[in-house]
């Protein structure tokens, strides 16, 4: 794993947002390992980031706390949580990823509506992070593959962002662009 | 060869060079699509102009296998995407879009030179020792296809609209500065293989609308080239606005 201390900073703080209930530092704190997902590809950084962003857009919606299920869930997502930070302090790389791995088993014990939400859920956060790896720089494929999501899913959501915007990204003069479009699909 | 006489088959193979002008004979031309530009025009619903646009064009629309993997095998089995799939397996059915093989180029060829592009575009930047892996075998295919394509004399043009690739032939310093920007740490970049980013022509989904619209095989009226334009720019086309108003105003 890559910036451990990252990470288990990362976590640590999770703990402290979700007993505040500080969806907004939540965000945040998922952003922050995607510097570390896009310089080295690290799947557990990428792991920790659609975790938190998760949470955070989960504990966000007010009527998924009307679901019976709700109490039990949201402990079992926070336990996998705290153990994968005891088990990241003690250097603990296996049980680290089989706790992340857990919050997948907690969204299958669901049933119903609340499944489906949350899991869509989860793969709008894997969506959101692809997005933000596209924007550092990473190509579509690298990063759709990175996230294990289509790169139509990906080219759909870039394209609301302002990712195209930036200046950095003309790399030629858009009327030479299209000259040389014209003259090679017409001549 | 008797003086003025025109070769039959490939110019450059026979001479080593490229023709210039009209030599009375058309050069075989090639567009070869990256997923991302298949996937905007799809989205769109403008997957017709490039029939349309192919009827008048004096050359081939390519898409290599891991393209086409990513465009119809795999999409086939997501629902949300299987349509588009099945619409662009009919531009490959009725050989709008075709294979490599259609111009002679195994597949063998291909993936030899798209593993040499992957080690060398994953190389070029780094952080802390670690390189960071830019592109994948998709974009790398295309990039490798359009060089082998080169080598023997036939014209063509890779169509991408994801940015990376894009930048990182066209302009890889201002990768090398998004990069910086983005990841806030010091990127170092290898000088010595900038030599190897060029010689790749790179349109993109607008440039290929705004190609349709101008030779009026875009059934549309009033504000046809401004929708046009920001549409391909909602579904992940990498163009600016900036750029869609200059393109607008020509």
């Amino acid at each position: 794993m890559q910036e451990k201390e990252n990470v288990i900073d990362i976590l640590e703080r999770t703990k402290g947002a979700v007993k505040e209930g500080d969806i907004l530092l939540l965000k945040d704190l998922s952003n922050r390992t995607v510097h570390t997902a896009s310089i080295y590809a690290d799947p557990d950084n990428i792991a920790v980031a659609v975790a938190v962003y998760s949470l955070g857009k989960i504990l966000e919606r007010e009527k998924y706390k009307e679901y019976g299920q709700w109490n039990s869930f949201i402990k079992g997502y926070l336990a996998c949580l705290d153990k994968a930070l005891i088990a990241l302090r003690g250097d603990d790389l296996e049980s680290f990823r089989q706790e992340i791995e857990h919050i997948n088993g907690e969204i299958s014990r669901l049933s119903g509506n609340f499944r489906v939400n949350i899991q869509q859920v989860f793969r709008k956060a894997m969506i959101n992070k692809a997005s933000r790896i596209y924007e550092h720089g990473i190509s579509m494929q690298k990063t759709a593959k990175l996230l294990g999501i289509s790169i139509w899913e990906l080219a759909e959501y870039s394209g609301q962002t302002g990712i195209s915007n930036v200046n950095l990204s003309i790399t030629l003069d858009v009327k030479e662009r299209i000259k040389n479009a014209m003259e090679f699909l017409t001549r | 060869m008797i003086k003025g006489e025109v070769p039959k088959g490939n110019l450059a193979k026979v001479t080593g060079r490229v023709p210039k002008g009209n030599l009375g004979f058309h050069r075989m031309k090639a567009l070869i699509f990256d997923s991302s530009t298949l996937i905007t025009l799809s989205m769109n619903s403008l997957l017709d102009i490039l029939a349309e646009l192919k009827k008048k064009f004096n050359g081939k629309f390519i898409v290599t296998e891991p393209v086409k993997y990513e465009t119809v095998s795999h999409p086939m089995k997501i629902k949300r995407f299987e349509l588009e799939a099945l619409r662009i397996n009919e531009l490959l059915l009725s050989k709008v879009l075709e294979m490599p093989s259609s111009l002679g180029i195994k597949d063998d060829e291909i993936d030899y030179e798209t593993k040499k592009i992957l080690g060398i575009a994953n190389a070029e930047f780094s952080s802390g020792g670690r390189n960071i892996h830019l592109i994948e075998e998709g974009e790398a295919s295309c990039v490798a296809l359009s060089k082998i394509l080169s080598k023997k004399g036939i014209e063509n043009i890779v169509a991408v609209d994801e940015r990376t690739t894009r930048m990182l032939y066209e302009k890889p310093l201002n990768l090398h500065k998004l990069l910086e920007k983005k990841l806030h740490r010091k990127i170092s970049i290898n000088k010595n293989n900038l030599i190897f980013f060029k010689d790749v022509a790179f349109i993109r989904s607008s440039e290929i609308a705004y190609v349709a619209y101008k030779k009026g095989l875009v059934k549309l009226h009033n504000s046809a080239l401004d929708a046009l334009l920001y549409a391909t720019k909602f579904k992940g086309n990498s163009i600016s606005q900036e750029e869609i108003e200059e393109i607008k105003r020509l």
